[in-house]
């Protein structure tokens, strides 16, 4: 597998390696990408997937890697500045408490589908959350066998901050099962909650 | 990303496909139907474009006689 590693480097350059790279495997071969910093990962994630490449993506002590199986050829013309983008302007100030792996009150099993369609769309919410607290039956999101992991894992890499309940981690004996997510307590969960603008609860 | 969204006549059939799709250890998402392929506020189904268990999926549909539509969709 080709590599290339792009760490400490400023846009348009991780774009401009990928491209190349790209333009030097053959088709269905795969590329891993290295990345130190979340506006590279989200400049080059937006790069390939507009291009129709499909992309896994790995984040291991604020590393990240990109792996892209070569799917068709970036044309030679395409003009990689173009996505480069400062900032992630779309996350607001706002926080979404989870307290319960349902969302709303009723039939369990409709509950259940509901907080998964919730979670799974928020990846393409416009106006992002800062922050999204995992409290209480919530925690169970955030494993490593919740049903909503992968849309987790893409916020968190989009800076969006995720932190879970340690005390409700430990009530049920989950610590070890954490997927994603910081484990955080009572008192930073207060202070993101009374610095937000508002709170959602689903 | 490309995806495969499978639709339903009802939030009760997308519960049963659930179920059929966790028996058989498929990986799924539930998403809200998109608004492009139906106004009627549903649950779907998606996958990825990419994944080997799409045909999988659909056999699985026809032998449970489930009435399903499917669309494509990049996100």
């Amino acid at each position: 597998m080709k590599t290339i590693d792009a760490k400490g480097k400023l846009c348009p350059m991780p774009l401009i390696m990928t491209k190349k790279a790209l333009a030097e495997i053959s088709e269905n071969e795969t590329l891993k990408i290295i990345l130190d910093n979340e506006t590279a990962v989200k400049n080059v994630t937006h790069f390939l997937e507009e291009h129709g490449m499909n992309i896994h993506l790995e984040k291991k002590e604020g590393i990240f890697e990109i792996l892209v199986q070569k799917k068709g050829n970036i044309p030679e013309t395409t003009i990689v500045e173009n996505y480069c983008k400062v900032e992630n302007q779309q996350i607001s100030n706002y926080v979404i408490a989870f307290q319960n792996n349902k969302l709303g009150q009723g039939v369990e099993e409709l509950g259940t589908i509901l907080i998964k369609a919730f979670v799974n769309t928020l990846p393409e919410v416009t106006q992002k959350p800062k922050t999204m607290v995992f409290l209480n039956s919530g925690i169970y999101l955030t494993l490593h066998d919740s049903p909503v992991l992968e849309s987790l894992k893409k916020l968190e890499i989009l800076g969006i901050e995720i932190l879970v309940c340690g005390t409700c981690l430990d009530y049920y004996q989950k610590k070890s099962a954490l997927g994603v997510g910081r484990i955080s307590n009572m008192y930073d969960i207060l202070e993101k909650f009374s610095q937000a603008e508002k709170i959602i609860y689903p | 990303m490309n995806y495969i969204v499978f639709i339903f006549e009802s939030t009760h059939q997308v519960l049963k496909v659930e179920k059929i799709l966790k028996e058989n250890n498929i990986k799924y998402d539930i998403i809200p139907t998109p608004k492009e392929f139906s106004s009627d506020c549903g649950m779907s189904i998606r996958i990825a474009d990419s994944s080997e268990d799409k045909n999988k999926i659909r056999l699985l549909l026809l032998n449970n006689q489930i009435a399903f539509q499917e669309y494509k969709k990049n996100a």
